[in-house]
């Protein structure tokens, strides 16, 4: 055991042997722990040119504005995504499709085939907007909820699926959109990458704690938040009131949220 | 560094936190002057934190940053509904209508509010990469703002808004346009219940200058982002002659207009570098508010 053995990343828990970075999910070990006086931990800015390791392959985080992941697939590894985020592939890298739980996501607006890449060879994604990649590496039997289209690539050791958000008011007033997207890992661990518009931030709830959040910038939580799309009354003296909708996530489990929640086409 | 004072915003500090406790700007940063004068706002620092009152906040993020509000027992902010980005559960939020809805409403400015009030955690952000600019207003202080620049303020901050004087009309035949390169209303904040704090958002990065009286400045009117009451403004019409065959192709509009907003001090003006264009429709202009031109 060396002298950095026991640098454990703040963001996903990996005991680390680089004095720099994380192994596992790219977070800097050598910068402040970001967290804000109310408990939200930033993402790590990954630096530029970060590496990280997953099964037998390799990931790396190139710029910062629209960063890129670009996959140094080993022989067999496999990943799988949405294929309109995908930016350049080698010629060799062969490609398949990938059906999910039926066509009825198409209605929403959702893929119901994900594409998937077998190595060996190289292949790079990058999402058409500014924000930060957020590496969420998964330990054996994690589920997590992913707002939709927010998925960047997932390893295929990990499980795709959906749940659909219940309720009228999340239909009719929700931000959410109408899935999310579920990642399982059963026995072995998984590599899931997420794009988040703009900053994105952190926090762990606990059992029973709630907090209300813009429909719109909830990016990730564990499966064990629930997330009810809930009424706020705003009176306005004798003139009566209107109402807002937030998304009321409630513990045990961490969320993550965007601080920017719609997508800009750009300018004002 | 006992007796700090900032370079971006004048408050006086003991200087000894990373950053301005007025604005959030760093301490510890160069300022940076263009050859020409503008200063380049240093992007508030990561977790820079805020004192205002009793109330305190944090900006976090870089790209798209958030403003984290702690309020105080009985202290409020107010902005309007779509910059909320999360909040506790205890803080209460109260809607507050705006005069002259049915003007707002035509400029496409919010009708209304929400108020909210402390103790608790709120954090808002504008949907849109930029810069976070904290104007810390001292008692009696106003500043006034283009419209769709403000996020937020605390309740000692009164806000009011007004028609400026910078519009002019095109004529296309019998139909008669009105065109407002600076947006139909402008907002205007003054510090009248104590020292207040005033947060509005940059798209791309934020520069300011302090005008001496009388000197002036010309920027493209959609990149102003705010100015000292003190700052006057109009309309100035830049026309270059076209000539050969560009001028016989497009006879009837053989002038190149550029329309530019003049800044006079004394006074202080911000300027964002990300600004939205001003479509121009360049048909003879019938009327205007007053403004100088010049013909090259």
């Amino acid at each position: 055991m060396d002298a950095y053995s026991r640098i454990v990343c703040q963001w996903c828990g990996n005991q680390n042997t680089s004095p720099t970075q994380c192994s596992s999910c790219g977070a800097p070990l050598d910068v402040k722990d970001m967290v804000t006086e109310s408990g939200w931990r930033e993402a790590p800015r990954l630096r530029d040119l970060t590496e990280i390791r997953f099964d037998n392959s390799t990931c790396q985080v190139e710029g910062e504005l629209v960063p890129v992941v670009e996959l140094s697939l080993a022989q067999g590894d496999e990943v799988y995504f949405e294929h309109h985020v995908m930016l350049w592939k080698q010629d060799s890298v062969p490609m398949r499709l990938v059906p999910t739980q039926g066509p009825k996501r198409s209605i929403f607006g959702l893929p119901h085939l994900i594409t998937a890449a077998t190595g060996p060879g190289r292949i790079a994604f990058s999402r058409d907007a500014s924000g930060e990649i957020v590496v969420l590496p998964l330990h054996p039997g994690m589920e997590v909820d992913v707002r939709e289209h927010a998925f960047l690539l997932a390893s295929s050791r990990i499980t795709y699926s959906y749940v659909r958000i219940k309720g009228l008011a999340n239909l009719l007033h929700g931000g959410n959109g109408m899935w999310l997207d579920r990642f399982v890992t059963t026995n072995a661990p998984g590599l899931l990458v997420l794009h988040g518009y703009g900053n994105v931030f952190e926090r762990m709830l606990a059992p029973g704690e709630s907090i209300d959040v813009e429909p719109g910038a909830m990016l990730f939580k564990d499966a064990s938040v629930t997330l009810e799309t809930e009424k706020i009354q705003l009176s306005s003296g004798i003139f009566g009131g209107s109402s807002m909708y937030v998304a009321k996530l409630t513990g045990p489990g961490r969320i993550g949220i965007q601080s920017m929640y719609h997508h800009h086409a750009g300018g004002e | 560094m006992a007796g700090y004072s900032c370079p971006f915003c004048g408050t006086a500090s003991a200087g000894d936190s990373a950053s301005c406790p007025g604005c959030g700007a760093p301490v510890d940063v160069q300022r940076k002057v263009t050859a020409s004068g503008w200063i380049e706002l240093p992007p508030a620092a990561d977790l820079a934190r805020i004192q205002c009152g009793r109330s305190s906040l944090q900006i976090a993020g870089t790209l798209v940053p958030v403003a984290d509000f702690a309020l105080a027992p009985s202290e409020g902010l107010y902005f309007a509904h779509h910059e909320l980005l999360w909040k506790e559960r205890q803080v209460q939020l109260q809607r507050t209508g705006m005069r002259g809805a049915w003007k707002r409403m035509l400029a496409g400015l919010p009708v209304h509010m929400l108020n909210a009030t402390g103790p608790g955690r709120i954090a808002l952000s504008r949907d849109a990469p930029g810069e976070m600019l904290a104007i810390p207003l001292h008692q009696g202080h106003a500043v006034e703002v283009r419209e769709h620049v403000f996020m937020v303020a605390t309740s000692s901050v009164t806000y009011d808004y007004f028609m400026p004087p910078v519009w002019y009309v095109t004529q296309n035949g019998d139909e008669r346009e009105t065109h407002f390169p600076l947006g139909m209303l402008m907002d205007r904040f003054t510090a009248t219940g104590g020292p207040g704090l005033l947060l509005v958002h940059a798209h791309g990065n934020a520069f300011v200058r302090n005008l001496a009286a009388g000197e002036s400045v010309l920027i493209k009117a959609s990149a102003l982002l705010y100015k000292d009451v003190s700052v006057a403004m109009h309309l100035h019409f830049e026309y270059v002659q076209r000539k050969g065959l560009v001028s016989w192709l497009t006879a009837g509009w053989n002038l190149q207009r550029y329309l530019w907003l003049r800044l006079t001090g004394p006074g202080r003006v911000a300027m964002q570098s990300a600004w939205g264009h001003h479509h121009d429709p360049e048909r003879g202009i019938v009327q205007s508010t007053p403004a100088t031109e010049h013909y090259w």
